[in-house]
């Protein structure tokens, strides 16, 4: 087996991991649950770009794996434990919509980003494995946790899942973008954290409720 | 791959498979009893039970029909038959037509459904009971299960466990895809439904609502009983030894070779041993989840098994 059919499988298979910590979060019935799969889906896109930086021999991608361990993989889940454990929530999850709906539209985004990639042929020649629909059904299946949940913790959790998904993508497509570009998008999620993490406790101290009831403004 | 498994071997395997699976039993059971820090009845405890219960008479309920002692028979025979599906120490296709990997499912399903039957025949209000989940759980595994086949098969173009097992080779981390990996999982979750476990179901008790397939023996006694334990026994061994073809056929002898075999029993022992591992932390590790959020526990499966055949297809 060549050095590039290593690199795709290790990656496809990465990419199998990564859907399975996202049906994970989709499905976790408690919000620890879906912050330990967001963390694991964190670590498996590091060893993802460490995977990539090896083959490439790319020194910014190793920057950016290493980024992406200390940021997604340690310091958010982190963060959200703690906002968990300030809340004292622990079956903050709350859907909108039936868990089986969600479930029934969950399948149906993985079929369709796999359908949808198909149809792109020539360019996903030229692309890692299969980490085009994966990275796809990633994001929009992180969309669809923030969608279809009320509470802030749950949505905080599928806007990371969904990012991950984008940077999956990004990483797998151009093979390590420039360095600036992702510590300016790690910066952001950990701006975006902090922020939210804020709200969510600003709001619960002060009105106690929560983002789902905020449906009103008042002049 | 030259030639077959011949009858003889075939018939070996499976009566290997019957008279191990109380052991695995036993072993979980240990296990279990070990992580509780208590000392546990040995591993040859099954044994014993089925012993005394094959020596007991047997009492039936008025309302019963006559079918009602056939049931542990026929459960028990369409078990082992499914045991006769599975390749245990040699690769390959058998020597003369069987039947594949559906065809253990199915008759794993007939099994059950035969076990239901029975309950309902009875007239008991438990044993309905857990007819009725049996078969409320069972639909939602049967499916999976089959799709999870197929997403394996899809690669090796054959439902034949044998052949599976041989197409996958002896490389088979390296061999393993995405795909595999997402299979591999949703086995890993429907595992506990399929043998009855924690925490889908309670093999330890029949006295409370937990129960689904206990619920269904409460009306056997004697020799009948003993019959559908050593089916449950078969059964978990024939999908424990189901998932370890489909997965890591590793170890499984090639030729007809006397060290060949050996060694392939070796690797089955370790394999079903791991499985039993990985079923006794499970059941130690988790609560027996209410009934109604099981359909979302399996639908877990569901997905990463529908995943699996989307990344094999598409």
């Amino acid at each position: 087996m060549s050095a590039a059919e290593t690199v795709h499988t290790i990656i496809d298979d990465l990419g199998a991991l990564l859907l399975f910590t996202m049906i994970l979060i989709v499905i976790a019935s408690q919000i620890s649950r879906a912050i330990y799969a967001v963390a694991a889906q964190s670590l498996f896109i590091a060893i993802a770009g460490g995977v990539l930086a090896m083959f490439t021999g790319n020194v910014d991608l190793w920057v950016i794996a290493g980024v992406t361990l200390a940021v997604k993989a340690i310091m958010l889940p982190w963060v959200l434990h703690w906002v968990v454990r300030r809340m004292n929530v622990r079956r903050e999850v709350e859907p909108v919509i039936p868990d089986a709906a969600t479930i029934v539209l969950a399948v149906a985004v993985v079929v369709m980003s796999f359908d949808l990639s198909t149809s792109l042929g020539t360019v996903r020649q030229a692309i890692t494995g299969n980490a085009l629909p994966v990275g796809i059904a990633l994001t929009v299946l992180g969309v669809l946790v923030m969608a279809t949940r009320k509470t802030a913790l749950t949505q905080m959790v599928g806007l990371f899942a969904s990012e991950n998904g984008i940077f999956f993508t990004a990483m797998a497509v151009t093979q390590g973008m420039p360095l600036i570009i992702e510590i300016g998008v790690s910066l952001d999620v950990i701006l975006a954290a902090l922020v939210m993490t804020i709200l969510v406790l600003r709001v619960r101290s002060t009105v106690d409720a929560d983002i789902a009831d905020l449906d009103r403004l008042r002049g | 791959m030259t030639g077959g498994r011949p009858l003889g071997l075939v018939l070996l395997e499976m009566t290997l498979l019957v008279l191990l699976g109380p052991l695995v039993t036993g072993t979980i059971q240990k296990l279990k009893a070990r992580l509780q820090c208590r000392q546990g009845a040995g591993v040859l405890q099954p044994y014993r039970d089925l012993a005394k219960l094959l020596r007991k008479s047997t009492v039936q309920a008025d309302t019963a029909s006559g079918f009602f002692r056939s049931i542990p028979v026929l459960v028990l025979a369409a078990t082992i038959a499914a045991g006769a599906l599975v390749p245990v120490v040699r690769a390959g296709p058998p020597a003369f037509p069987l039947g594949d990997a559906l065809m253990l499912l199915g008759l794993l399903a007939l099994a059950r459904f035969l076990a239901a039957v029975g309950a309902l025949d009875a007239g008991g209000a438990f044993g309905g009971m857990g007819a009725s989940r049996e078969m409320t759980v069972a639909p939602l595994v049967e499916p999976v299960l089959m799709m999870v086949v197929f997403s394996t098969a899809a690669a090796a173009g054959t439902t034949e466990l044998g052949t599976l097992a041989a197409h996958r080779g002896t490389s088979w981390i390296l061999a393993w895809r995405a795909a595999d990996l997402l299979g591999f999982a949703a086995m890993l979750v429907l595992l506990p439904a399929e043998t009855g476990r924690i925490p889908v179901d309670n093999p330890d008790t029949h006295l409370e609502l937990t129960m689904l397939h206990e619920g269904m023996l409460l009306e056997h006694s004697g020799p009948g009983l003993g019959c559908m334990v050593l089916a449950s026994h078969t059964r978990q061994i024939v999908t424990l030894g189901f998932v370890a073809a489909l997965f890591f056929p590793v170890g499984l002898a090639d030729g007809a070779s006397a060290i060949g075999l050996l060694l392939g029993a070796g690797a089955f022992a370790a394999k079903v041993l791991a499985l039993a591992t990985y079923l006794g932390l499970v059941e130690s590790s988790y609560g027996k989840l209410r009934f109604f959020r099981l359909p979302q526990y399996l639908a877990i499966g569901f997905v990463c098994a529908l995943a699996a055949l989307a990344l094999r297809i598409l």
